[in-house]
């Protein structure tokens, strides 16, 4: 059973990749901003016909709302500013680049903001995280040479 | 310069993964779902009035093209699932691992209409740093 949910946690990761390339092919055809509301309309009606089959215990009496810092549902904000981004950023650089690029930049902001909200640090995230940018690096470094070569 | 920018879309994904995850700590995951892409259409459709963008649908574009919306429903459930039964930084690193295997691999062969980079084995180099980082991110907390 394990293996199971090993190949489902690295199939999330494909999915991640193939969304954001087809998302940008979309938005190559009809536009960046235009591209983000398709997304946008056909994730909320999956999520809303998700939530109906899936029936999610909603009691709503039981939460509460006051005590939900209204910060928290700018999230989606978000994800317009990193869809938008991306849509322009994708057929700019390589899959793997872009991937492991966002990885480093959500690494280490994430390794700050456990550090001033729990005030936990990760020793093993920090000296990963620099192992995955250092080999960044030299590939990009690998990348540099041969265009210059070719050139 | 694209790899800076590249660099700061991943810090806000650090802080929307921050504050998402703040909600559905108290909606429950399809809930909050439902909250932060409707929070998301009303930003984009303030982007469309303020930039004057028309939209117009080109009948021609594959079904395929669609579906990014849907996949990322799927990403979210799968996550849910692997969260649940390996915890937070296995499944974190495992999905590094599927995303740099299948963004390798679609490099390579150009798919998905993407350009070719077909990998240089000098790279190895490289790409073993990046496991051997990701191994130490998950062994050692």
């Amino acid at each position: 059973m394990l293996i199971i949910y090993l190949l489902l946690s690295m199939l999330s990761g494909v999915t991640l990749v193939i969304a954001r390339i087809i998302n940008s092919n979309l938005a190559a055809r009809i536009g960046t901003y235009q591209g983000t509301l398709v997304n946008y309309i056909v994730g909320l009606f999956f999520s809303l016909l998700f939530f109906l089959i899936n029936k999610e215990a909603v009691d709503l009496s039981y939460v509460h709302v006051s005590s939900i810092p209204f910060w928290a549902y700018l999230g989606g904000l978000g994800g317009v500013i990193i869809i938008v981004a991306s849509n322009y950023l994708t057929p700019k650089i390589s899959a793997f680049y872009l991937t492991l690029l966002l990885f480093v930049g959500q690494l280490f902001v994430g390794i700050i903001i456990d550090y001033l909200l729990l005030q936990e640090f990760s020793t093993g995230k920090l000296i990963g995280g620099i192992l995955v940018a250092l080999g960044l690096t030299y590939n990009l470094f690998l990348d540099k040479k041969t265009t210059l070569k070719t050139e | 310069m694209i790899y800076v920018i590249t660099l700061l879309i991943g810090a806000i994904n650090s802080i929307m993964i921050l504050l998402n995850g703040t909600l559905s700590a108290s909606y429950g995951n399809l809930s909050s779902s439902i909250i932060i892409h409707t929070v998301g259409l009303i930003g984009i459709i303030f982007v469309l009035l303020i930039t004057k963008t028309r939209f117009k649908l080109d009948r021609g574009i594959p079904l395929y093209l669609y579906s990014a919306g849907f996949i990322g429903i799927g990403t979210v459930l799968l996550t849910n699932v692997s969260y649940a039964n390996l915890g937070v930084s296995l499944h974190l690193a495992l999905s590094l691992l599927g995303q740099t295997v299948s963004s390798l691999i679609i490099d390579h062969f150009g798919l998905l209409g993407m350009k070719t980079a077909k990998f240089n084995p000098k790279k190895s180099v490289g790409l073993l740093l990046i496991v051997f980082g990701i191994l130490v991110m998950t062994v050692y907390k």
